[in-house]
């Protein structure tokens, strides 16, 4: 707006006389520009999906790619290996290794690191931008300029498409949004020409990539399981049937107020947005009808697919909100309040002027604090790499626990190169890519049996652990651990999925749930916890030593931070493991297994 | 010629005269030299991970014939780790003289040996005080080697209980400094004198040369035994003002090895726990350094502060784990400085003075040094002065933003460096000051095709269907655009009437103002047209602007009228026809006329 007042002043100065049409070209530039302008500068990868991610475009950019469409993996899924070369889609790698090759091209040596990191903002402003004109298809550039400002602050987006969010889903959006855009120009277009053929063509391809969109939805994990498909249709489907799929965080139903966290005003105008559609309903209204009812059914499934809502809701928000303000900007009455405004009163709509004027101070107001909640929640949500947390110490400063580097940086430099190491799937990933270690089990969770026997080993008494571990190979454990800072996802809160998954399958019959519950059927740690869960090698590996530390005045040592508790189970010692590496702020645990004795009876 | 005289002369001093003679035998050109080492006082410092030995000779020429450079000689099992020999002079006014070291060989010796220039010859029986300072790395080995966490780091040295030298030594000291007083053991030539943290041996008297006796001392070094194995110096001069360095480094804790579990408990309940280990360690780095950043593979490394003194940058490097013995890290520290700092030049003539290596660590240990010096894109007849021999690989190019051949990278390595290296690269080069205008120029022609291409492109119709209603669209703005500038010339003109009629009012020059008057009609004239050629055109292409174009054309004819008026009621008054007063009231009425008829012309314009 201000662009706007300062072109306006210039034209009545006489500096510019533009035409309209330069005028509205010139605005609209600087509005698009204003709201495609990435803006982060962080230079570290966020998720953990990110990290496999860059590992494989290095590897691209690095080894070619016919290497790297052969590309055997021996460093996940010991024993087993994994085929990346034929089991990922290298959409993305081949976009940012072409992007990374035609820079270095032009002697930009920039590091495909950065590439990488960047790719995301840069597909999210290419969005801010393609959004502007599917709306603009469906409604008129005001409505387009609108959503492509929202898009461009939504924290529900930007959780995706922030720098080092380096992931198939923050870059996808644009892509497809061109895909649709096209598709109407083509219809209006089609209509003048042969309207039967361009219809039929326009639908095929709207189906598709309706389809499209759902299989790139999967892309997430990438795994064709068709487990995640149905826990889409049924929410109730994967938690009776798939553990796995279950436990993962992302995969939680939406609540109200994570709604209102990633979108604030959205929520509000999206309704405005859909009766606007439906009173002038049209082929496109009616598809943004559809796709925004579905995403709206889809999010509320699971957390994850607020990203395919966010935008959608944008341009229905867009379409909703420049629809007020036309309607009540026409009513402003903008002379002079002199002599012709009183005569001109409209007896059947008493004081318009001034409701109009109340209207659009509202929307402003609205749209006000919109931005400032945007930028509070990427700033306060969106904007720490999920590998660094942080908190605030007693005094108000701020307190970094950079752990999990700490302890992959440990394992990268000193340990062989040829160890193995046993962790829960969740940090697969982040190991292969900061320890460059062999690990048993990641994020691509497509063999359950693999993750069901590592849940087994640590459920399991050390005893029985270390014949898994034996079997499996395992120099190395890792457990992440938040008893003394307070860090609640740890291992010990995802404990009682290890337990499931690892009595899911066969081999881990003899694991059963409620044996790690009380007899009142809690899970507790302190003194009245279940023996079997205080003396499972998960529960020893965690509080190793623990139970000397104090961590609270006025507690006795070995309080749990997380659990509020006292551990039960103090002054053990481990027989097949020893501590290799404990983390500053004991968030990360190393232990080494063991080697048989001497006489390969059992262990020293 | 010399041969008789030496032996006579040390036979005459009796001793060790077959020794001796062995020994000349084998080197007979530097016993022909017959220098003594007087008094010998070597202090051994072992209170850090280094051997530093320095010894402070007191050399006598016993000779006959002046001598003019003396040798310097290194135990064989010593020379592999030497990593610094310096010698000097120590003059009568207390100013120490450094001397020039060139390594020679010495027949039927082992060991090392270097030999001396001095600054003026010796003559015979004069006498000279020179000091021998020279560092050893990895000399301290650790025994056990595998402690474990609690225990406490013994280190062994073992070392010549004599000063090895190709002369003979009348007397001699050597006092061994630790670092506690937890002594194992340790040889006992000559019954040693032991105080609190350190040992003194000696004096030894008429030591014959190059002696041996094995000394070894087993004590307790907690120090950090911290070393580089590695280290990679970037510097990357820009003529723009900005030199970058970089330091990838790899370290390793080389002392005891950490034996079983390794416990953060213990480490962070007990000081003594883990004594040892290296938690972290201070980098000083040069005064002017800015955005310094410290940082690894996986990402910045947040543990790290930043001290900003006068006359340096402090940086506390924190590695993300603490070093315990045989455990390793690699970080990478790298900072901008201004280049007027250490750059300079004469002409076309460019001199870099910078340090070859830097600070890391106190006591630093490098065991090997690459230095990557890039210097910008065209510089030619590059000449390097080293401070001390360093092995020149292949030049290399680097190409970075904005590069086209490349930029010259000059690379060269060095094993074993302490901190007495920390000296000073001079490079000189010259560059042609014209070629800094290439990369801007790069810059402004990669716009100037991009906007180029724009412009193209925007021409271009791609379109394969006509649209003529956008055509003439198009058509017409161009027309409307060319009319509003007419019109806006038309109004221009009757300001400038305006400023003659005012002139002719004080001037009263008629024929002035006639000529003025005949210059508007006509300009106003070929405007009309114009403008109604315009409105023709306009209304050829079906637009309904030419029915405002043509209201214009009314509301303008009117405006002239008034002109017109306006000047006639000024001749009128000039000729005395009407009073002022009345010329006031009518001048005023007129004027508001005409500013209405402009204003509805204004919002006319606006229309269109």
């Amino acid at each position: 707006t201000r662009s706007c007042l300062l072109c306006v002043k210039m034209t009545k100065l006489g500096f510019l006389r533009l035409s309209y049409e330069k005028q509205d070209t010139l605005l609209k530039l600087l509005i698009l520009s204003m709201a495609a302008h990435p803006n982060t500068c962080l230079n570290e990868l966020f998720l953990v999906g990110s990290y496999f991610n860059y590992r494989t475009t290095r590897f691209l950019t690095e080894e070619g790619f016919y290497k790297f469409h052969n590309w055997f993996d021996d460093r996940a899924w010991y024993p087993l290996g994994r085929i990346i070369g034929g089991t990922i889609y290298p959409g993305l790698m081949i976009t940012s290794a072409a992007l990374y090759h035609v820079l270095h091209f032009f002697h930009i040596t920039i590091d495909i690191r950065n590439v990488c990191v960047f790719l995301a903002p840069l597909f999210s402003s290419f969005t801010a931008i393609v959004t502007y004109h599917f709306t603009k298809e469906l409604k008129d550039a005001g409505a387009g300029l609108l959503a492509a400002a929202m898009i461009a602050v939504v924290p529900g987006y930007i959780s995706r498409s922030v720098a080092g969010s380096y992931d198939n889903e923050g870059t996808i959006l644009s892509q497809r949004y061109v895909v649709y855009s096209n598709a109407f120009k083509k219809a209006s277009i089609g209509k003048v020409l042969e309207f039967v053929k361009y219809q039929i063509e326009t639908y095929t391809l709207l189906f598709k990539s309706l389809v499209l969109f759902l299989y790139w939805l999967m892309l997430g994990k990438i795994s064709p399981w068709t487990g995640r498909f149905y826990s889409l249709l049924d929410p109730s489907y994967a938690k009776n049937n798939i553990p796995i799929i279950a436990s993962v965080s992302e995969h939680q139903p939406t609540t109200w107020s994570s709604y209102y966290f990633d979108l604030q005003l959205l929520v509000f105008m999206f309704p405005v947005g859909l009766y606007y559609c439906f009173n002038n309903l049209s082929d496109a209204t009616i598809f943004i009808i559809m796709y925004g009812v579905t995403s709206m059914y889809f999010s509320a499934v699971m957390v994850r697919l607020m990203l395919v809502l966010a935008p959608v809701m944008c341009i229905l928000s867009g379409i909703g909100v420049s629809q007020v303000l036309t309607t009540y900007m026409k009513n402003l009455d903008v002379s002079r309040p002199d002599k012709k405004s009183k005569k001109q009163q409209d007896s059947t709509y008493p004081i318009k002027n001034e409701v109009a004027s109340g209207m659009i101070l509202v929307m402003a107001f609205f749209l006000i604090t919109y931005t400032f909640h945007s930028t509070w929640v990427t700033s306060e949500a969106y904007s720490s790499p999920s590998i660094v947390l942080s908190a605030r110490g007693g005094d108000g400063s701020r307190i970094i626990f950079d752990d999990f580097r700490e302890a992959y940086y440990w394992l990268r430099h000193n340990t062989p190169e040829d160890a193995k190491v046993m962790s829960w799937w969740d940090y697969g990933y982040q190991i292969t890519a900061m320890a460059n270690r062999t690990i048993l089990v990641d994020n691509n969770t497509w063999n359950n049996t693999h993750i069901s026997r590592v849940g087994q080993a640590m459920a399991s008494t050390e005893e029985k652990a270390y014949e898994i571990m034996r079997e499996l190979d395992v120099s190395y454990v890792l457990v992440i651990f938040g008893g003394l800072t307070g860090y609640s996802s740890d291992d010990i809160n995802k404990f009682l999925w290890m337990v499931r998954i690892g009595g899911s399958t066969d081999t881990g019959r003899h694991i059963k749930e409620h044996d790690y519950y009380t007899p009142t059927g809690e899970f507790r740690v302190d003194r009245e916890g279940s023996p079997v869960l205080l003396n499972c090698l998960m529960y020893k590996m965690c509080y190793y030593r623990f139970g000397q530390v104090y961590t609270e005045a006025k507690r006795p040592p070995g309080y749990d931070r997380v659990r509020n508790a006292e551990i039960g189970n103090k002054d053990f010692e481990l027989d097949v493991l020893e501590e290799a590496y404990t983390t500053e702020h004991w968030l990360v645990r190393i232990y080494k297994v063991k080697d048989l004795d001497n006489r390969g009876l059992s262990r020293t | 010629m010399e041969w008789p005289q030496v032996l006579l002369e040390t036979m005459w001093r009796g001793g060790a005269v077959r020794f001796v003679l062995a020994s000349c035998v084998f080197c007979a050109s530097v016993c022909a030299d017959g220098l003594v080492n007087e008094d010998v006082k070597r202090t051994l410092d072992l209170s850090s991970h280094l051997a530093k030995l320095t010894a402070e000779i007191q050399l006598a020429n016993h000779g006959a014939a002046r001598v003019s450079s003396l040798t310097l000689a290194l135990e064989a099992e010593l020379a592999p780790h030497l990593a610094f020999i310096g010698a000097s002079v120590k003059g009568e006014e207390e100013e120490d003289e450094s001397l020039e070291l060139k390594e020679t060989t010495l027949h039927g010796q082992s060991g090392k040996f270097f030999e001396a220039q001095l600054p003026s010859s010796l003559a015979p029986g004069a006498k000279l005080r020179v000091k021998v300072e020279t560092v050893f790395s990895h000399m301290l080995k650790p025994f056990p080697t595998h402690i474990t966490q609690a225990e406490r780091q013994l280190v062994v040295f073992q070392g010549n209980h004599y000063l090895y030298s190709p002369y003979p030594t009348r007397s001699q000291t050597t006092r061994v400094r630790l670092t506690s007083k937890t002594v194992e053991s340790y040889t006992k030539l000559g019954n040693p004198t032991k105080s609190e943290e350190s040992i003194e041996y000696g004096p030894f008297k008429d030591v014959p040369p190059f002696s041996q006796d094995d000394m070894k001392i087993h004590y307790e070094n907690n120090t950090p035994f911290l070393t580089i194995s590695s280290v990679t110096r970037t510097i990357e001069v820009s003529h723009w003002g900005n030199i970058a360095v970089e330091e990838t480094i790899d370290l390793r804790h080389t002392g005891a090895y950490l034996k079983g579990p390794f416990s953060r408990y213990d480490y962070q309940r007990q000081s003594d726990s883990g004594i040892s280990s290296v938690k972290s360690f201070k980098t000083i780095l040069p005064a002017s350094a800015q955005d310094v950043y410290y940082r690894d593979e996986i990402g910045n490394i947040s543990t790290s502060h930043l001290q900003v003194l006068d006359d340096s940058v402090e940086v506390e490097i924190r590695p993300r784990f603490p070093l315990f013995g045989g455990w390793k890290t690699h970080y990478i520290i790298g900072y901008n400085l201004p280049s007027y700092e250490y750059l300079y030049n004469l002409g076309d003539q460019y001199a870099l003075k910078m340090r070859l290596v830097d600070h890391v660590y106190d006591d630093q240990v490098i065991d090997q040094l690459t230095v990557k010096l890039i210097l910008p894109e065209g510089a030619r007849n590059i000449h390097v002065d080293t401070p001390y021999p360093l092995t020149r690989s292949q030049d290399e190019l680097h190409y970075t933003y904005l590069d086209t051949f490349g930029r010259p990278v000059l690379v060269a390595t060095k094993n074993n460096l302490v901190e007495q290296h920390i000296q000073d690269v001079v490079v000189h080069y010259t560059f042609n000051k014209i070629l800094m205008l290439q990369e801007p120029l790069l810059v402004v022609g990669a716009f100037y095709i991009l906007f180029f291409t724009v412009i193209i492109y925007v021409r271009l119709d791609f379109s394969i269907t006509k649209d003529p209603a956008a055509e003439v669209r198009m058509k017409v703005a161009s027309i409307t655009e060319q009319v509003l500038t007419l019109v806006n010339k038309r109004l221009g003109l009757y300001r400038h009437m305006d400023e003659v009629v005012n002139r002719y009012k004080q001037s009263r020059d008629t024929g002035a103002l006639n000529s003025g008057r005949k210059a508007l009609e006509a300009e106003h004239r070929t405007l009309t047209n114009d403008i109604t050629a315009l409105q023709a055109r306009l209304k050829a292409e079906g637009s309904d602007l030419a029915e405002k174009v043509g209201e214009i054309q009314k509301v303008d004819s009117q405006l002239k009228d008034l002109v017109c008026r306006c000047c006639q009621e000024a001749e009128r008054l000039v000729a005395g026809k009407v009073k002022k007063d009345t010329y006031i009231d009518s001048d005023k009425t007129l004027s508001g006329k005409r500013q209405e008829l402009v204003s509805r012309i204004d919002s006319l314009l606006d229309a269109l």
